[in-house]
């Protein structure tokens, strides 16, 4: 009896073993906040990996981006709960380093994952690493701002050269005239963007500021010296184009690219990762009109535009077995070296194989607009920048009211700077 | 089995009757408390230890501005909510009461039904329908004050516009509270004072108004330690801005101890504002009551 039972067990435990193909099957928990048109894509790439790999598999979930999302990960990662695998942004960095939440890179990570720092953009390996030079996390594409142009509406006039690109934008009294003329001719809202503040608020305003040269935090001073004065003519010319109707009002982020889908923008300065959503409704033929994108133009003294990296962190945790790490290289080198269809979420590859193949350059506007990484300016490297930071509630709080008529830009420039340099201090 | 033996059987059964609820209680609410009031005096990170500073935590409180504007923020809140909720609230249930059997019960389900929606739909809802550019509502404010308003962006409508939200959101539960009170006054009350020859106003004045009071001196005070706890609409629908013409009280809590990491002193903000919720309204409720007895 007792031998039958054991039979019993050992060819039922056989039959399940021979049913599941995973029997050694290492599972990745995977975090990450693409919610967008790039989250689709990456669910994609998730499915391929999980489907080529029968031995590894990834669990993946995708929660909201932002506060919540770091909030989420500070706490778990403190209890053990946390991922074995998430997505982080760059910008983020110093906060993550402070906090402690991050497990460094090390070169045999890196050897697991058959990559090596050298395959990477620099300021994205630089935005990746620590004071010391240590690695923290692995770049995975360099995003930025750009502009989406209808370009049916421009057909014609000065402002699209014989390519199709934008020209004749090199001031912001070039670029009033463009969406001056856009209002006359029936777009409500000539420019749309983020406007309600948050992240699209931001990212412009950065640019700017960035475009004069100006500088938010140095030395641990917030808007020192002359940058107080190029935040304000920063504020000034966003307040400007708003009391112009050139910008629509409190447009939350949806909002923003509703109007320009819906035809009432005629420019739209958005993140790289709205490329899908419109070349999706091109595909699709539901757009009715043509599109493309260019990086953001030259209208104030230099090249700049604002920019963040997507990286893969391994949150710290001590228990984390070898395997599973092992697991997680094998599963970031496979994404770098298929960062390709990432590519097609409109986010321009850290990983310069990828950006210097054949099939990229074939990419279009991608291909076009991937010549900002050159000017690229990151967030600060301060513990009160990046996605979800202080700074990020700065521009809720006093940038987006300025540019909507309810301060003046130098009370908000003031304000923030108060309010920025108190956390610092 | 003598007295004192059937005594102390009573008293065994008693402690085993009650022992899951305190358990629970001490392990989920008061150690969680006492831990919170330790933090206070600590500068520890949000998770881990610090040191003890004794009181530089409320003393650095004491002198924070911001802290007074939500302070500020969370009376007007206050303000904005308790009485207008409880006086709707009444209204509905004295209107809902004069209905008869399903069409009462109908009613009172569309009356309750805001109730049970997470918070995270309530503001959802509400966003869409007052967004800018394409909200539903926003003709509706146009024919008001001539022209679309940001509700939630601009400094003068965001605290009403959030009370507005979160008087369709709870006020269902009041609504359900006041009828249970008026339905406890019994009919003959009625009956005899029309026979007197009562007016419909000397009965609501007479009859249903002192007797009701109990149960409305409740709904007050729920609601007073309700609003004074404000966060999530506030969080989710203008996060304290603009120029922090909505940041209260918690949300400053939530700012510092998981945004800034300051564990300890998002305790002392926290005690700060037990301490002011368990004054306001022990005060609040024994006013009531002798408002009650006169």
């Amino acid at each position: 009896m007792t031998w039958n039972l054991k039979v019993l067990a050992a060819s039922a435990a056989m039959a399940v073993g021979v049913a599941s193909p995973g029997w050694a099957q290492v599972e990745v928990e995977w975090w990450d906040f693409l919610g967008g048109g790039d989250g689709v894509r990456m669910k994609a790439l998730i499915e391929q990996f999980n489907n080529e790999h029968p031995d590894i598999q990834i669990n993946a979930t995708t929660l909201d981006w932002g506060q919540t999302f770091y909030t989420k990960v500070r706490t778990a990662v403190s209890v053990g709960e946390g991922p074995d695998v998430m997505t982080y942004h760059l910008s983020r960095l110093p906060l993550a380093l402070e906090e402690g939440v991050l497990s460094p890179v090390t070169d045999e990570d890196m050897a697991a994952a058959g990559l090596s720092s050298s395959d990477f953009f620099d300021p994205a390996i630089a935005a990746a690493s620590d004071q010391s030079g240590q690695l923290m996390a692995i770049p995975f594409d360099i995003h930025a701002i750009i502009t989406y142009y209808n370009r049916s509406a421009l057909e014609g006039t000065k402002w699209l050269d014989a390519d199709g690109n934008l020209t004749n934008l090199n001031s912001v009294e070039d670029m009033t005239a463009l969406l001056t003329w856009a209002k006359e001719n029936g777009f409500s809202d000539p420019l749309s963007y983020q406007s309600e503040g948050g992240g699209g608020t931001w990212r412009i305003f950065y640019t700017l500021l960035r475009q004069q040269g100006g500088e938010m935090i140095t030395d641990g001073e917030v808007l020192a010296g002359d940058n107080f004065d190029k935040a304000v003519r920063a504020i000034q010319i966003m307040a400007d184009w708003r009391a112009a109707g050139l910008t629509p009002e409190q447009a939350s982020y949806p909002a923003s690219v509703a109007l320009f889908v819906g035809g009432k923008s005629v420019l739209h300065i958005n993140g790289v990762w709205e490329v899908p959503t419109f070349s999706d409704q091109s595909d699709a033929g539901t757009l009715g009109f043509e599109w493309f994108a260019n990086e953001v133009p030259q209208l104030l003294d230099q090249p700049a535009t604002w920019a963040d990296s997507h990286s893969f962190a391994i949150p710290n945790d001590p228990d984390m077995s070898a395997e599973t790490r092992a697991a997680v290289m094998t599963v970031i080198g496979w994404m770098e070296q298929h960062s390709l269809a990432w590519a097609g979420a409109g986010h321009i590859p850290a990983y310069r194989p990828t950006v210097e193949s054949a099939d990229y350059a074939q990419m279009q506007p991608n291909a076009t607009y991937a010549s900002l990484v050159a000017s690229a300016a990151f967030d600060p490297r301060s513990k009160v920048a990046g996605v979800a930071s202080p700074i990020y509630d700065a521009v809720n709080n006093m940038i987006a009211p300025a540019v909507s008529g309810f301060m003046g830009a130098e009370d908000a420039a003031a304000a923030m700077k108060d309010q920025l340099q108190a956390l610092l201090n | 089995m003598s007295v004192a033996k059937r005594h102390k059987r009573e008293v065994r059964s008693a402690y085993i009757l009650v022992a899951p609820f305190v358990l629970v209680f001490a392990v989920f609410f008061l150690y969680p408390a006492i831990k919170v009031l330790i933090l206070s005096f600590t500068n520890s990170p949000l998770i881990g230890d610090g040191d003890w500073v004794g009181f530089a935590n409320y003393a650095k409180l004491l002198n924070d501005r911001l802290f007074y504007t939500s302070l500020w923020n969370n009376f007007y809140f206050v303000f904005l909510t308790v009485v207008p909720t409880t006086a709707i609230a009444l209204l509905i249930a004295l209107a809902v009461n004069t209905l008869k059997g399903r069409l009462q019960a109908l009613v009172l389900t569309l009356f309750f039904l805001p109730y049970i929606l997470p918070v995270s739909v309530v503001t959802l809802i509400w966003d869409w329908m007052f967004d800018f550019q394409f909200g539903v509502l926003q003709p509706l404010v146009a024919l008001i004050t001539g022209k679309p308003v940001p509700v939630f962006k601009n400094p003068y409508w965001v605290m009403p516009m959030i009370a507005v939200v979160t008087i369709w959101w709870t006020n269902g539960f009041n609504v359900l509270l006041l009828i249970a009170g008026l339905r406890n006054i019994p009919e003959d009350l009625y009956e005899a004072a029309s026979l007197d020859g009562a007016t419909i106003w000397q009965r609501f004045w007479r009859i249903t108004w002192p007797l009701l009071w109990p149960v409305t001196a409740l709904v007050l005070t729920l609601q007073l330690i309700l609003q004074l706890k404000i966060f999530d609409q506030v969080f989710l629908l203008s996060e304290g801005g603009p120029f922090n013409r909505s940041y209260v009280i918690l949300m400053q809590m939530y700012r510092e101890g998981f945004q800034l990491n300051h564990g300890g002193y998002a305790s002392a903000i926290a005690m700060v504002l037990f301490l002011i919720i368990v004054v306001v309204s022990i005060l609040q409720y024994q006013l009531l009551r002798i408002g009650g007895r006169k």
